[in-house]
């Protein structure tokens, strides 16, 4: 994946155990700044390896991790310099997740070899939504589970998120939720 | 072709759609302009809620046109449209857009459903707020980067001095163990399981010096022992070599005029100079021609410091090597010693700037003097060994101030390691010497204050007083005395001064009596 989510998932670390732990976790896998440029691609293997060594030092398991890291994109996306997008991207759940292919497809513009997935509301209704996912990688349905939870956050919404169905190339996920203030 | 859209299908491609009737009334209207705009309601007259930019809006509907491009201002707040005009027969739909910009993005007044699927300006606008979200991070990224190679840097650097402080000690103890094995061959040498022993201890040693030497080159330590050297004997000694260096195809000339002259210097680090002069030579006449390699014994480094600076004229033994190659512009001349820099195209650019080091190191200067076309002519000044006993050869006169004249060859030896002084004085007064052996800097301070000395022989590294401070008051105090340091590590510190000869330790015992000999 883009150095950019490697740069994120430090900053998990940095936040949660301090900047020790994170060096730690470079010498363990004898990685540095390099594996950390913004706008390299790097081989999914490494993204992976570092999600497992984050998860075992944030005692998570990896799926535990890779839900957290979800929620904590949507967190660092929203106070980075990322945060104009964020919030042009929709001012509400229901519209965010609608924009989501838009947002990507600009990050596709940005960034070339990237593999995004893709994101189809099929229903909505106050309260409940069922959004599609689709992707050519497999294994991130606790990330994307992490990412809608994060967005219940960000639009101030209690709810749950659940996987309704698994079907040959795609997941249907649910959203129930609340409207907060 | 007729198409026909419903409200809907023209919402999502024009959020922002108006559409009036002939009398400028409102009939349908798409939600980014409902959202932005509470007030605007389905039956207002259009004209009422936008000022449209530069219209004559008596001649709006008049017929000549099916589309005319259209701005739109609302008249409540700050919001513009812009977009075509598209007239029917019933009405006109205003297919009007947001007008977008990274600023309206940032400030979150705009949203993407606010705009039609499709739309390009919205695609670039993201674009270019990503790419600046990109650029930060990698600006952070490069910052990471630079601290980490400098952290690296600091990591090799306390490395190499903890190699160079390890060197340091073990080699004072090779040196206590090979100055005593000479000790002992000399004393009990004749006894031959005595001196079988002690040569294989000798060799052991060895064998531990050549390790200690590879940690010093390591921590990137001088190892090189700096001894007088007369200069045209290292090039005479060595011209078959260099004539190879030359190459067939250009003419190489000789001339040695400095004599008997010497300067303190590394043999090696010398030859290592000629060889890079002598390639950069070569390689700006890749069609032949002549150089010329000459030594002389010049006073002051005049030619090189145009800024007057030059400190005195001391002697210097002047190496001259001129090409008839092609020359150097002022612009490449003036970068010619820049590490790095190289006007060829697979030069590595350390040539001259490591003959810079080394001369300087030495207390000398190199420079050039290049025409475009004319050649270059490169000069390597190095500081004569012993300028007062050249004057002395010269006048014939008896110079020196404070050497004492009573026949005695005195030593003041400085060696904070007390096996290691005791064998050093016993070797040297069994070679004719008067030796004065000190433990401390203050023990030799007092001793120069009572006696004139014709060579001080000392250690560097040693609590309280270095050798080379010792060395510094020493020559204050006797300026005819020579100077011997010996070392197996040599502290950032330490600066060694022009003329003082540097043994590196162990100290090998035949080598240091050839030395101490010379200088007498
Ligand atoms: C400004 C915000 C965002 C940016 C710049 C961004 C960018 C990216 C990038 C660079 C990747 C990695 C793809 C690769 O390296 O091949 C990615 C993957 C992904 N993104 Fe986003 N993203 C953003 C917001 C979101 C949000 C809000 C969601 C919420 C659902 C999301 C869902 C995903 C998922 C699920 C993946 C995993 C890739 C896969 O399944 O194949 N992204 N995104």
């Amino acid at each position: 994946m883009y150095g950019m989510i490697h740069r994120a998932v430090r900053q998990m670390v940095f936040d949660e155990l301090g900047e020790d732990a994170w060096l730690a976790l470079e010498q363990k896998l004898d990685i540095g700044p390099s594996e950390l440029l913004t706008g390299m691609v790097y081989d999914d293997a490494l993204t992976i390896a570092i999600i497992s060594e984050a998860s075992a030092r944030l005692n998570l398991s990896i799926d535990a991790c890779l839900f957290e890291f979800g929620r904590y994109w949507i967190k660092y996306a929203e106070r980075g310099p990322l945060a104009a997008i964020m919030n042009f991207t929709g001012q509400n759940l229901g519209s965010f997740i609608e924009n989501l292919d838009r947002l990507h497809l600009a990050v596709s513009a940005a960034m070339p070899g990237v593999r995004l997935p893709s994101f189809t509301t099929i229903s909505s209704a106050p309260g409940h939504l069922l959004v599609e996912y689709r992707s050519d990688r497999t294994g991130m349905e606790q990330f994307v589970t992490g990412l809608f939870d994060g967005l219940l956050t960000r639009f101030h919404a209690t709810g749950d998120v659940t996987i309704a169905e698994h079907k040959a190339s795609s997941i249907i996920f649910e959203i129930r939720y609340q409207d907060g203030i | 072709m007729l198409l026909t859209f419903s409200d809907q299908q023209i919402a999502s491609l024009l959020p922002a759609y108006l559409h009036v009737d002939r009398s400028m009334i409102i009939t349908a209207m798409g939600p980014a302009v409902r959202d932005h705009l509470p007030d605007i309601r389905i039956g207002m007259r259009c004209t009422d809620a936008f000022d449209f930019v530069h219209m004559d809006m008596d001649q709006f509907f008049d017929g000549t046109q099916d589309v005319k491009p259209v701005r739109l201002i609302a008249r409540r707040g700050t919001m513009s449209l812009f977009g075509a005009a598209v007239f029917h027969e019933h009405g006109c739909l205003l297919a009007v857009r947001h007008a977008l910009s990274e600023e309206s993005m940032n400030s979150g007044s705009l949203h993407l459903s606010d705009f039609g699927h499709g739309d390009p300006v919205v695609l670039s606008t993201m674009l270019i707020s990503l790419q600046r979200a990109m650029l930060e991070e990698s600006q952070a990224t490069a910052i990471e980067l630079a601290a980490e190679r400098e952290r690296n840097a600091k990591v090799l650097e306390r490395t190499s001095r903890v190699a160079g402080y390890l060197g340091h000690d073990f080699n004072n103890l090779l040196s206590i163990i090979r100055l005593n094995t000479d000790r002992l061959l000399r004393k009990f040498g004749d006894d031959e399981k005595i001196s079988n022993l002690a040569h294989i201890i000798q060799e052991t040693a060895a064998r531990g010096s050549d390790i200690t030497q590879s940690l010093m080159t390591l921590s990137q330590q001088q190892t090189d022992t700096l001894l007088p050297i007369t200069i045209d004997d290292l090039i005479r000694g060595n011209d078959t070599f260099l004539n190879t260096v030359v190459g067939a195809g250009i003419e190489f000339d000789i001339d040695l005029q400095a004599g008997t002259a010497e300067s303190v210097i590394s043999y090696n680090g010398l030859l290592n100079c000629i060889i890079n002069l002598l390639i950069n030579a070569r390689e700006a006449m890749p069609h032949g021609g002549r150089i010329a390699l000459s030594t002389s014994i010049t006073r002051g480094l005049v030619t090189s410091r145009s800024d007057g600076s030059d400190p005195e004229p001391g002697a210097y033994v002047a190496i001259r090597i001129a090409d008839s190659g092609s020359g150097m512009s002022e612009a490449l001349l003036s970068r010619a010693f820049e590490p790095l820099f190289s006007s060829k195209p697979n030069g590595t650019g350390l040539g001259l700037a490591s003959v810079r080091d080394f001369a300087v190191e030495m207390g000398g200067d190199v420079w050039l003097e290049s025409q475009a076309g004319e050649g270059t002519t490169v000069y390597l000044h190095l500081p004569l060994a012993n300028p007062s006993a050249e004057a002395q050869k010269e006048n014939e006169v008896g110079q020196s101030a404070q050497a004492p004249d009573d026949g005695a060859r005195r030593i003041l030896l400085v060696e904070d390691e007390p096996y290691a002084l005791e064998a050093l004085a016993e070797m040297l007064e069994a070679e004719g010497y008067s030796v004065t052996p000190c433990e401390s800097g203050d023990q030799a301070m007092r001793a120069l204050e009572q006696q004139s000395y014709h060579l001080l022989l000392t250690d560097i590294v040693m609590p309280g007083q270095d050798g080379t401070e010792i060395a510094r008051q020493a020559n204050l105090g006797q300026p005819s005395i020579k100077t011997i340091l010996m070392s197996g590590y040599v502290p950032d510190s330490a600066s060694l001064e022009p003329g003082w000869m540097f043994l590196r330790k162990p100290t090998d015992s035949n080598e240091l009596l050839r030395l101490i000999a010379s200088a007498f």
